[in-house]
């Protein structure tokens, strides 16, 4: 059937949203999200450790009512992992109605990197390349773009298409 | 990626509708089938309902779906007119099942967001095939009965319409075109002549044949309509009464010359005689199916009954549960505020327990809303038990009790599986064959009960069977040949052995049957009733039957807590699942050689979970007597969790834990989380697992 | 704008209708499932114009009308039928009806209907 008027407002929001990064600092490196899958951007809050989960993931936060999980953006880059202060954030990524929030030192701000600044990753076996959908050229800046998609991914992606 | 904010939509409309049709319809014909000749009633409402849904289907573009239903009906639509004639219909039902099978398929396929593209030609064909065969049959067998509708007014107009007042005035021919692609032409004829016979006397038309020959709307969409009629209404008034037809391309209208309307009067007059001559001959029958008020099936309750529910879009229902939730939790922090501490405030407190007292019958209403009766799912079963005792060629009657008792309706969408494949496995296994039934001296007809009813905070559902009951030796052998043996035999109890058949890789069958045997059945049972928080048992006597007794909670979404405390977390035990809890003495901690610690309790003895170890949390108490002990018990096994304190019991509303964490790990021990009232977040213990588990960590 | 009351067993075609007839300016006062239903929202409404599915159960379209017909002589009632349904869109016809539109329908088709019979006196 055609779509609703409320369908092609979405698809025309999101379009103007591409292309947009929200960039964070992680060590030396600066890191870039597509701004269409961050929902919202909070302070640290208090977290409630869930047992038998890996590292990265500190455990869970009530925002507002809804139980989000929350992974240590430090840790899963393997940096060393940095006691939280007031600046720490929670960046809240929403990728196919599943939610997480990305702890990270602080945020920086909202840009634009049209696509021709993207060059792609060169295949390294590091493994830090798995989440990296690109490399963003600002000026002399070098933005390493996440793949949302894969950080909510485990690394045994069956697991996932299984339960789908 | 649809945005759902306008709520259901025509398509929703269309699979809800068409998919209730379909399960009334299966249930009428199952019900039929029991007496071997189908009601009117049924015929009719069968009927109807193909009408339906070849109607919306056709709206919605569903052709292949369309096109089978219209064919069922074409089926019915003779059944019913053929009602007093002897038939067979006995091969009916299947074939109407085959059709309803196809389109629940192309439903389920458009439900889940594909495309209906399904080839319902063969099962089309076959709907032809028999249709054709039974009116030959019919034909051949009564005499005078008419095939389609026999339409018995011939005519230019009904004698009725000729009014001998209105035969004064002058004499037109009015010729009228209809716009292309308008269709029934034949019928807006008919409307003309109708309407105009209420001031005019209408004398002839053309074509003549309007009410019996459907090809004369052919006719008359390639040469237009023509009719004679005599008025004492002026041009003018005449014009603009043509003009009023609905799709008019044209219309020419002349006065006519006396000879001319004189020829046509004649003319009109020699074909009248010559059709009552024939009328007398022949025999006019009126169509049985002509009026459909003959027709109108007896009132329906199930339809009665439907008017006073209205449906309700489940993810509303969600979210009101989530709200209600909040508001409980909301209260909480305004009834508990820390603010308020120390504070004498009576007018506040008389205040607040109203609120607290509206908030819990809030919940409770929300909660029933939420509750649905069980029917539709032991109703499933009916099909179940038919299709199969047919291929098995076993005689099986289905019982259903207490089909009324409630239950939340997410735990209902899990029975489903279940249920099914219990009913299946007792049809297979359980009740034997007619020969052997016989020989036993059993009753011919084996018979499944399907029990539902209510037992304190959970619901009982019950499957029993009068088959062979389960043999306690094989169920050993087979379980110590897949390595399924923990105990030895002698040790076990006779339920502790029937049991055995719910271990994952366990199955007795030699051969695996297209319906169980796969080793993969019982287990996925299980499974999915802990999956709602349920258990099941069973129990059997050789040669007298199976009873497999499943207990759900009636509903997921609020559990009774105890809070406990452990380090700087909060964990939540459901109320229903703790025994008791006490402060152990140090003459009763028991460590074994392995290690293992163990409590006993009034000469029993049960083994101990560390919780602090199990889910590693750092805590100060290490020490069991400076600790807790909290008695949990599920599936009649126990366990002593030791924690720090003991916070205090409160009714939570239980939130899953999030879509991330189930989907990619492995979280256990845990069934869900809540939050408290001061915003933090509780852990709910899954106590099927703590009592499942090997010890600690 | 013109006051219309939906008459049709079928919850989906009665959403149908009305998602075309709101389209194009017609205000629906009420929708009925059966032709009992049907009547007693007619005296209740009022509506300027009633589609009327045939074939439903209770009472049928036809009988409806006629009920219709006798409170109200003037009713404009318009009989929704499918194809193949000659002899009873006939009867309806026959029994008072104004006009008559055919499943599955086009959108022009119905609203030129109801527009007609709706200027018509």
């Amino acid at each position: 059937m055609t779509k609703t008027i409320e369908e092609d407002l979405i698809e025309q929001q999101e379009d103007t949203q591409k292309g947009r990064f929200l960039t964070f600092p992680l060590g030396h490196e600066s890191y870039g999200i597509e701004i269409r899958y961050v929902t919202e951007i909070i302070g640290i809050q208090p977290i409630t450790q869930v047992p038998e989960l890996p590292e990265y993931i500190k455990g869970i936060i009530n925002l507002r009512g809804k139980i989000i999980p929350v992974m240590d953006a430090r840790i899963r880059f393997r940096k060393p992992f940095m006691e939280y202060n007031d600046r720490t954030c929670v960046i809240v990524i929403d990728v196919n109605e599943v939610s997480i929030g990305l702890i990270v030192d602080s945020v920086s701000e909202v840009i634009s990197i049209p696509d021709e600044d993207i060059v792609p990753t060169p295949s390294l076996q590091q493994l830090n390349n798995r989440y990296i959908k690109g490399i963003g050229k600002i000026g002399n800046e070098v933005k390493l773009l996440l793949d949302c998609e894969k950080i909510l991914n485990e690394d045994e992606y069956n697991e996932l298409t299984n339960l789908a | 990626m649809t945005v759902d904010n306008t709520g259901e939509s025509l398509l929703d409309l269309f699979i809800f509708e068409t998919s209730q049709n379909i399960e009334q319809l299966e249930q009428i014909i199952l019900q039929n089938e029991k007496t071997s000749q189908m009601s009117a009633e049924a015929i009719n409402e069968i009927f109807r309902i193909m009408h339906t849904i070849k109607g919306s289907a056709a709206m919605m573009m569903f052709d292949n779906i369309s096109t089978v239903a219209h064919r069922a009906e074409d089926l019915f639509d003779f059944i019913r007119k053929h009602i007093e004639d002897y038939i067979d219909y006995s091969d009916v039902p299947d074939l109407v099942l085959e059709c309803l099978d196809f389109i629940r398929n192309e439903l389920d396929k458009i439900k889940s967001g594909g495309t209906a593209n399904g080839d319902g030609s063969d099962i089309t064909a076959m709907v032809s095939q028999y249709l054709s065969q039974i009116k030959e049959i019919s034909e051949q067998g009564s005499t005078g009965s008419q095939g389609e509708d026999a339409m018995t007014a011939t005519l230019s107009v009904p004698a009725s319409k000729v009014n001998s007042s209105l035969g004064g005035g002058e004499a037109y021919r009015a010729k009228v075109l209809f716009e292309e692609g308008c269709q029934m032409e034949s019928l807006r004829a008919f409307d003309i002549i109708n309407r105009l016979a209420a001031f005019a006397s209408v004398v002839s038309c053309f074509p003549d044949d309007i009410m019996d020959n459907d090809d004369s709307a052919a006719v008359i969409r390639e040469k237009g309509f023509e009719v004679v009629f005599k008025t004492n209404r002026e041009y003018e008034k005449l014009n603009r009464f043509f003009a009023e037809t609905i799709f008019l391309r044209s219309i020419e209208l002349e006065i006519l010359e006396a000879n001319e309307y004189k020829m046509i009067i004649t003319a009109q007059a020699d074909k009248a005689n010559a059709a009552a001559l024939a009328q007398d001959s022949g025999g006019k029958e009126q169509t049985k199916g002509d009026s459909y008020k003959n027709q109108t099936p007896a009132p329906d309750n199930h339809n009665n009954a439907v008017a006073t529910i209205i449906n309700v879009n489940v993810a509303k229902l969600d979210k009101l549960m989530d709200l209600v939730g909040e508001l409980v939790i909301s209260e909480a922090m305004v009834i508990e505020n820390p603010d308020l501490n120390g504070l004498e405030l009576n007018n506040f407190d008389k205040a607040t327990r109203q609120l607290h007292k509206i908030t819990m019958e809030l919940q409770d209403i929300v909660m029933s809303v939420r509750m649905v009766p069980l029917a539709d799912v032991f109703q499933k079963m009916h099909r179940v038990v038919r299709d199969m005792s047919k291929k098995l060629d076993k005689e099986v009657r289905l019982e259903i009790i207490g089909e009324e008792t409630e239950a939340d309706k997410n735990i209902i969408t899990h029975l489903s599986d279940p249920l099914m494949h219990l009913v299946r496995n007792s049809l297979d296994h359980g009740i034997e064959s007619t020969a052997e039934r016989l020989n036993s001296k059993k009753p011919k007809v084996g018979t499944i009960t399907l029990e539902a009813r209510n037992a304190g905070n959970d619901v009982l559902i019950i499957v029993k069977d009068d088959g062979e009951g389960l043999n306690k030796q094989k169920i050993l052998a087979k379980a110590k040949e897949n390595g399924l043996l923990k105990k030895d035999s002698s040790e076990m109890t006779d339920k502790e052995i029937y049991s055995l058949i719910f271990l994952p890789g366990f199955s007795t069958n030699e051969k695996i049957t297209e319906y169980s045997g796969r080793g993969v059945g019982m287990d996925v049972v299980t499974k999915n009733i802990s999956e709602v928080g349920g258990s099941v048992s069973i129990d059997s006597k050789e040669k007298i039957g199976t009873t497999i007794t499943i207990k759900i909670p009636l509903t997921l979404a609020i559990v009774d807590g105890m809070n406990v405390r452990v380090g700087e977390s909060t964990y939540t035990i459901p109320t229903i699942s703790i025994k008791e809890s006490f402060k152990p003495r140090k003459e009763d901690l028991v460590v074994d050689p392995d290690g293992n610690e163990m409590i006993m309790v009034r000469g029993q003895c049960y083994a101990i979970n560390r919780l602090h170890q199990c889910f590693q949390v750092e805590t100060a108490i290490k020490d069991f007597e400076q600790g807790i002990f909290v008695m949990a018990e599920q599936y009649e096994k126990t366990v002593c969790i030791f924690v720090d304190d003991l916070i205090g019991q409160q009714q939570v509303v239980v939130k899953a834990l999030p879509a991330y964490i189930k989907n990619n790990h492995n979280v256990n021990g845990l069934s869900g989380c809540t939050l408290l009232g001061d915003g933090s977040i509780s852990l709910i213990l899954d106590v099927g697992w703590f009592v499942g588990s090997d010890l600690g960590a | 704008m013109s006051r219309v009351l939906i008459v049709d067993d079928a919850a989906f075609m009665r959403m149908a209708i009305r998602k075309v007839l709101e389209k194009n300016g017609f205000e629906i006062v009420a929708e009925a499932e059966n032709g009992e239903v049907g009547i007693e929202k007619y005296l209740q409404y009022k509506p300027d114009i009633v589609t009327m599915d045939i074939t439903m159960p209770e009472m049928s379209g036809i009988e409806s009308l006629k009920q219709i017909k006798k409170y109200d002589a003037n009713a404009k009632v318009v009989i929704v039928s499918a194809m193949g349904q000659e002899v009873l869109v006939r009867e309806a016809i026959m029994s008072g009806a104004k006009s008559f539109i055919v499943k599955p329908y086009k959108e022009d088709h119905i609203i030129q209907t109801l527009n007609s019979v709706v200027a018509s006196g």
